[in-house]
């Protein structure tokens, strides 16, 4: 256990001007290139990492912590705004923020996005800074089995967003699970369906397929409309509202466990290694949506929706280090990027962390907090340059951000590969979207199908084949209850819909 | 000192100050790509791209590092392979995902060991076989009898070879070892951690908890014992024709220019030496930095190929 004093003397650290200075610099880099779609705020951590080394550890991981926790709020932006997320956690937030961006309230809409972020960011860092500990034997306890009904489960929530055509939502998500398939079988190494390139040895590139099929597929889609026309990004009119540019207090506080109950699924399945927060943002969602007594608002600008997604992805970002500091174990690849920089400076993440390195501990959670403050100033006025830009003649907006995603794939998958890879997944995604298939759907099944193959691999091999054994499991055959009393519940919510 | 003697030191001397001299001309025309065979992260990412830093401080070339990812280095190695040898790219790899492949699919992958020219390695990975400090057994004889008397134990690991070095015990043993697979080593210590596996197989990570006491060290994965642990056997010491050994390394494309080759190598040799590169591969790989230079490397991914053979009981 950390003793008072250290505690004060870490707290103490974060707050110096120099430290704080790079937190600073950390969000503002964070949040501009979480805002310009296809760079990313992991990009920008991979690319920093070396010049931390020549850096004090506290004010290097503090900058790297600020570039991470900017990124979330920016992410929102595009996603909100133009309803191009850049990464498949957006689209969550996208699903409602666009809508109410639309009904010429994006102001609102962003500034949603922001105090959910914010708020569930604060508090996933408290929990870190509180229980961690206790959080991370339960991370423990979650072997391959219980991994494999939690996936489970997830998917049993999120069946929920189907939507109006089962067969159509199936199709997307065996298609998504098809795509998931491709690259080398996590038991025996076999490569499957890569017909002969070795790029797809590792699978599609992730960034390249988010980005090709939530943000390009939608710029081209916008573009074939415009049909030649000059007209802004966003359809600014003024409602004339002052209202309509804010969010009340009574707004917020109306959102208040929605929140809560964003930031505690993010915050649990962030605890837990390679979950994500794709996940989370849409479980969320999902569960906010059922538990709605209006789920038919969802989807149109309902403020819910934003604080569902926005509270529990950012969650996962703070509860991402619970596995990490205690156990040296990254939960995420921004996650894995603050273990490199700790790393490099020879603190060895695990076990032995908070006796060691207690004061630097305890001046990267004064950072957390102090970066969590300055996503909120800086987004306020980010937002609103955000805003200007996107008025700007969308056939500049567009062009720019597809030059953009070509640039941010290429750099982030290595070359052209991944910028075909790209093309073809926004091809498939506007075929997709035209036709009436969840691109979501599929998105979600295509990043969550991969670890449910590995569990479900792994569990067998533990259980020896045997799969009674699973009786052995408790939280497991919990989860497994729940799924089912889940599914029961959606599939009589969907009958009662159909009646109506 | 005889003259002959004398006349020797000056030649040789006089060739050196030439060569040195035909190296600082020699230079990259435009960037200089640093590919790493592997995700942005991993131990290899961040030992690239602070060796792409300090060459860069060092010789003043513009030295770009970026990932290539697929296969473990797979994709990377075979466009360096493509492409033409003009000493323009360095491609950053470990060896072992790149020799199984060419044994195991010799027909499929584009290129082999002659479609390179090696620069050097970095490292060597610390393989070593642990558990967690709490498990009935505390060496692989023990882990056998205990496998055999439970009927079989749950073995993690996160690269091809390391499952086929168990099997070589398992063939010999019938211990019945179950492996379970995982992606990347975090994922596997927390499996060790938790109780989900008896042991498994770490690449240096695990020395943190060895401090901690939540390791114990069973075997050595690689081919000689490792500095931190010299109690622990190898496997191969146990009496198991087998190991493992994965080293970082770095090769161009074949037919490059000797003297491009020899820059590229003096530079990345310069650059490995340099202290921030040793600190961070302490720091990062928990082992210290190796070089074997150019030659040798060669010569140990041809030995790693025949050794490969062997996992596969060929």
């Amino acid at each position: 256990m950390v003793d008072f004093a250290t505690m004060i003397a870490g707290f103490s650290d974060a707050f110096t001007l120099w430290n704080l200075g790079f937190v600073l610099f950390g969000v503002v880099v964070g949040q501009f290139v979480g805002a310009v779609p296809g760079i990313g705020p992991v990009m920008a951590m991979a690319i920093a990492i070396p010049f931390t080394f020549g850096m004090d550890p506290l004010a290097g991981i503090g900058f790297l912590v600020g570039v991470n926790k900017g990124g979330l709020v920016g992410g929102a932006v595009p996603a909100v705004l133009m309803n191009t997320p850049g990464t498949p956690d957006a689209a969550a937030t996208a699903l409602d923020g666009y809508p109410l961006s639309k009904a010429g309230k994006p102001l609102k809409a962003t500034k949603m996005a922001l105090f959910s972020s914010v708020t569930g960011d604060t508090f996933s860092d408290i929990v870190l800074i509180t229980v961690s500990a206790p959080l991370a034997i339960i991370a423990l306890k979650m072997g391959p089995i219980e991994i494999f009904a939690l996936m489970i489960f997830t998917f049993s929530v999120l069946s929920g967003l189907i939507g109006a055509s089962l067969i159509k939502g199936i199709i997307a998500a065996t298609l998504g699970l098809l795509c998931g398939t491709v690259g080398a079988d996590p038991e025996h190494y076999t490569p499957r369906l890569i017909f002969g390139q070795f790029e797809l040895y590792d699978g599609f590139p992730l960034a390249a397929v988010a980005i090709g099929m939530l943000a390009i597929s939608e710029i081209l889609r916008r573009l074939a409309q415009s049909q030649g026309r000059v007209r802004p990004a966003v359809d600014l009119k003024d409602t004339g509202h002052a209202a309509d540019r804010r969010v009340s207090w009574a707004e917020y506080w109306a959102c208040r466990f929605t929140m809560l109950r964003g930031a505690s699924i993010g915050t649990l399945l962030g605890a837990m290694p390679g979950i994500g927060s794709t996940a989370a943002a849409f479980m969320s969602y999902a569960a906010t949506k059922s538990a709605s007594d209006a789920p038919e608002s969802f989807g149109k600008g309902n403020l819910q929706g934003i604080a569902a997604a926005e509270s529990a992805n950012s969650a996962v970002v703070g509860s991402n280090l619970i596995p990490l500091l205690t156990l040296g174990i990254p939960g995420s690849v921004g996650a894995a990027l603050i273990i490199s920089a700790f790393m490099i400076h020879g603190i060895q993440p695990g076990p032995l962390l908070f006796q060691d390195q207690g004061r630097l501990i305890y001046g990267l959670f004064g950072a957390m907090i102090m970066a969590n403050l300055m996503n909120l100033l800086v987004g306020q006025v980010g937002l609103r340059f955000w805003i200007k830009v996107v008025a700007a003649p969308e056939t500049m907006i567009f062009a720019s951000a597809l030059l953009l995603c070509i640039v941010g794939v290429s750099l982030a998958t290595g070359g052209l590969f991944g910028v075909a890879v790209m093309l073809g997944f926004a091809g498939l995604g506007y075929l997709m979207a035209s036709f009436g298939y969840s691109v979501v759907i599929f998105i979600i099944a295509f990043f969550l199908g991969p670890r449910f193959e590995s569990s479900l691999g792994q569990g067998l091999v533990l259980l020896n084949g045997d799969l009674t054994g699973v009786i052995y499991h408790p939280i497991a055959m919990i989860l497994l209850l729940c799924s089912a009393a889940s599914l029961v519940w959606f599939l009589r919510q969907n009958q009662h819909a159909h009646e109506d | 000192m005889t003259l002959r003697k004398t006349l020797a030191g000056l030649v040789a001397g006089l060739s050196m100050t030439l060569a040195s001299g035909a190296l600082a001309d020699w230079a990259p025309k435009g960037p200089l790509k640093l590919q790493i065979g592997f995700a942005a992260g991993g131990s290899t990412d961040t030992m690239g791209r602070v060796i792409a830093k300090v060459m860069k401080e060092q010789t003043g070339w513009n030295v770009i590092a970026e990932n290539k990812t697929g296969g473990g280095g797979l994709a990377m190695f075979t466009g360096i392979s493509k492409m033409p040898a003009r000493g323009t790219v360095i491609g950053m790899g470990v060896n072992m995902p790149i020799l199984v492949n060419l044994n195991k699919r010799p027909e499929q992958v584009p290129f082999d060991l002659d479609s390179f020219d090696y620069l050097g390695t970095v490292a060597r990975a610390q393989v070593a076989l642990v558990a967690r400090a709490d498990a009935p057994f505390d060496d692989l004889a023990g882990m056998i009898d205990y496998s055999k008397a439970n009927g079989g134990i749950a073995v993690s690991f996160d690269a091809a070879p390391q499952k086929l070095l168990m099997e070589v015990v398992n063939a010999k043993e019938a211990a019945d070892f179950r492996f379970v697979s995982t992606k990347g080593e975090a994922e596997g210590q927390k499996l060790i951690l938790g109780g989900q596996v008896m042991a498994g197989f770490s690449a240096g990570t695990h020395v943190k908890y060895l401090d901690s006491g939540d390791f114990k060290m069973i075997a050595v994965g690689n081919n000689s014992r490792h500095s931190y642990a010299p109690n622990t056997p190898t496997i191969n010491d146990l009496g198991y024709d087998a190991y493992v050994d994965p080293y970082f390394y770095f090769a161009t494309t074949a037919g490059t220019d000797p003297e491009a080759k020899a820059a590229l190598a003096d530079a990345l040799a310069a650059a490995i030496e340099s202290d921030e590169v040793q600190k961070v591969v302490r720091n990062v790989a928990s082992t210290d930095p190796l070089n074997l230079g150019a030659e040798a490397t060669k010569a140990m991914m041809v030995d790693g190929l025949q050794n490969v053979g062997v996992l596969f009981g060929q």
